[in-house]
């Protein structure tokens, strides 16, 4: 288990940021998903012992988070949302320096600094003072100063914002690398669906501070066994108003029909009216819910 | 190429604990404060000082041993300490060192508030500027280290200037005397040179730190400070000239105008032994710690004993500093630690705030 809230609540004046929030958490890639004010960042402060909760308890890699945030913060590397650096330095320096706050030697997180700066592509960068670096750069630079000691949990909170899409996909890549091949665990908090859907295996969603869905994205998004995708060799609009003639709803997307079977229906039905059109089907496969469609609905007000 | 090609390696060091973890943050703020060029230009020529109190020291060393060296510095010994003092140098060694140690502490406190300007502002604005802070507190760094490692970085450059010079100086003084009793004699004054320099970089340290949480803008800060040297020292002088004027114009009254000059010194003297007005200046209360710290006015004193009475005052008055009871300059500067650090407490909590 990575980590795990019970009954944690958060107040900043009469704004409750986290509210009776409880969830677990497995070893892995974690999208950490939910609208603008959600709580998204306040979960990963209070996770790190950045800010303290009003109640509540909970556990971070086996450590209390209330009574071990200085043991919590030295295994887990953070990479913050806003633009934040040290001034004043060179880009070797400011990883090197994240290193040394951690607890390393110099002369190791010298070391480690030039190593994972290679790792991010900055390698040519790192005697270049950090206020010049680019918005794409400065968050590689974070991604550098987080990873440098080597963490068992990396949180990257909103580590896309304001990229570029090479940039954005090159991050990505980053953090898929070191989620699926590196071993370390991931807490990947941004509202990108497709970010977190590129990079992660379990998702928790949070609305006003709740929890309002989690668990394995795959079995998330759920099959259905009554609507079906379907796509013809030659587009033809008779065979959905067939189908539409025969009691389904057909509806036609890009370059497929989403078919939904009327109750007794079964898929056979298909290789008929194709049988009868003179169509040859291509691709045949139950539909399964998109991670933004179980994230609308998990956020849709009940 | 994907940009991942490097490799990434696991790291399997130890982690150092977490007692001196604000060292790191001194060390790296050293390091950068010494990259500035103004900041090692100055520091250099608040050295030149020091190369005085080291020369004055190697004198009067080279006086108590009857030296021929020092032949042509005997006219100068005489004018500025007394002829008694240079007929016996062993006798008045201590007073001498300590009127040394002082002078040069004053004119390096001039310099440590110079040099304060130059470091200080930055400090902590910058990071304020730069959203550093969450940087620092995501990883295993408390609030107490941050504040204690920027105190760490301003205390160090008048560290430099103010302490490190008094004991070379020392060194040099010891060096050139061969006496082993200068050590009983002096260690106490090198010792308490030691803490007047460690009061003025804690004391000013802590304040400027305080100043440079309260704006994002180093400039703003910078301003601030020569406003609490410069306001505080002319609100002093022109308090300290009225009522100076006041007490002048009433001897003149009840006495005639007849009074003498080395009775209005006495009088003045004794005055300001109860006279708060310097209070109000923020060098004068790190001044009256030092006078009462070295001893100064107790040397001075003694020096001037080879004086006649009726000009003693007058050579006093002129050369001692303010006589109000040390212990009201001590609850100025506890009372500015104090809400230095209250400030430092309630800025240093960026992370606790709703954005």
């Amino acid at each position: 288990m990575l980590f795990q809230l019970q009954d944690v609540t958060k107040t900043y004046g009469s704004i409750t940021a986290l509210d009776s929030l409880s969830v677990t958490a497995p070893n892995g890639a974690i999208g950490l998903l939910g609208p603008n004010g959600s709580g998204k960042t306040t979960m990963i402060r209070t996770l790190l012992g950045l800010i303290p909760a009003d109640r509540g308890s909970g556990e971070i890699l086996g450590m209390d988070f209330r009574r071990q945030h200085l043991d919590i913060r030295a295994v887990v590397g953070f990479a913050p949302e806003d633009e934040c650096l040290f001034p004043r330095v060179v880009g070797v320096e400011f990883v090197g320096y994240a290193g040394e706050l951690v607890g390393m030697s110099h002369k190791d997180a010298f070391q480690r600094a030039h190593e994972v700066l290679d790792y991010v592509g900055l390698g040519e960068a790192r005697y270049r003072a950090v206020e010049t670096y680019s918005a794409g750069m400065k968050q590689r630079l974070k991604l550098a100063a987080a990873i440098v000691h080597d963490p068992q949990l990396l949180i990257l909170d909103e580590p896309t914002n304001g990229m570029d899409p090479a940039g954005r996909e090159e991050l990505l890549e980053l953090a898929r690398d070191l989620a699926h091949n590196k071993g370390m665990s991931l807490l990947f908090s941004s509202h990108l669906l497709p970010d977190v859907e590129a990079v992660c295996e379990h998702v928790i969603v949070l609305g006003d501070g709740k929890l309002l869905t989690s668990g394995n994205i795959q079995q998330l998004k759920q099959i259905h066994t009554r609507c079906f995708e379907i796509r013809l060799k030659a587009s033809d609009s008779k065979f959905a108003d067939r189908l539409m003639a025969l009691g389904c709803s057909a509806e036609a997307r890009d370059d497929r029909i989403l078919v939904h079977l009327p109750e007794g229906a079964s898929p056979q039905i298909f290789w008929e009216v194709a049988r009868d059109q003179q169509q040859q089907i291509r691709f045949l496969r139950p539909r399964s819910s998109t991670l933004e469609e179980v994230f609308l609905s998990a956020v849709e007000p009940q | 190429m994907p940009i991942f090609d490097q490799g990434y390696q696991h790291w399997s060091g130890e982690l150092a604990g977490h007692t001196w973890r604000w060292m790191v943050i001194t060390r790296q703020g050293v390091r950068i404060g010494l990259k500035n060029r103004f900041v090692r230009i100055l520091l250099l020529v608040a050295w030149v000082p020091a190369l005085m109190l080291a020369s004055v020291l190697c004198i009067w060393g080279l006086l108590e041993r009857n030296s021929d060296l020092i032949a042509p510095f005997i006219g100068i010994l005489r004018s500025l300490f007394g002829p008694q003092s240079v007929a016996d140098p062993q006798l008045y060694r201590i007073d001498v060192w300590t009127i040394c140690f002082h002078y040069f502490l004053q004119t390096e406190t001039r310099f440590s508030l110079l040099l304060l300007l130059v470091i200080g502002p930055n400090l902590i604005s910058k990071d304020l500027r730069f959203n550093a802070l969450p940087l620092y507190f995501s990883r295993p760094v408390r609030r107490i280290d941050y504040c204690l490692g920027k105190l760490g970085i301003i205390t160090t450059f008048p560290a430099m200037i103010l302490i490190l010079p008094c004991v070379i100086a020392y060194l040099f003084g010891l060096l050139f005397s061969l006496d082993i009793t200068i050590v009983q004699d002096t260690f106490g004054l090198l010792l308490m040179s030691v803490l007047y320099g460690l009061v003025i970089a804690i004391s000013a340290g802590m304040l400027m730190l305080a100043l440079s949480s309260l704006s994002r803008n180093s400039r703003h800060v910078g301003l601030f400070w020569l406003a609490i040297l410069m306001v505080g020292a002319i609100m002093a002088t022109v308090l300290e000239g009225v009522d100076h004027q006041q007490r002048i114009h009433a001897y003149r009254s009840a006495a005639g105008n007849v009074q003498s000059r080395d009775a209005i010194a006495t009088a003045e003297i004794e005055a300001s032994r109860t006279d708060w007005r310097p209070l109000v200046s923020y060098t004068a209360d790190l001044s009256r710690i030092g006078q009462q710290l070295l001893g100064a006015n107790q040397s001075w004193e003694k020096l001037s004993q080879w004086l006649p009475p009726n000009e003693r005052d007058v050579f006093l008055l002129k050369l001692v500093g303010p006589q109000f009871p040390w212990y009201w300059s001590a609850a100025v500067l506890l009372i500015l630690f104090g809400l230095s650090a209250c400030i430092l407490k309630i800025q240093i909590k960026s992370l606790d705030r709703l954005k």
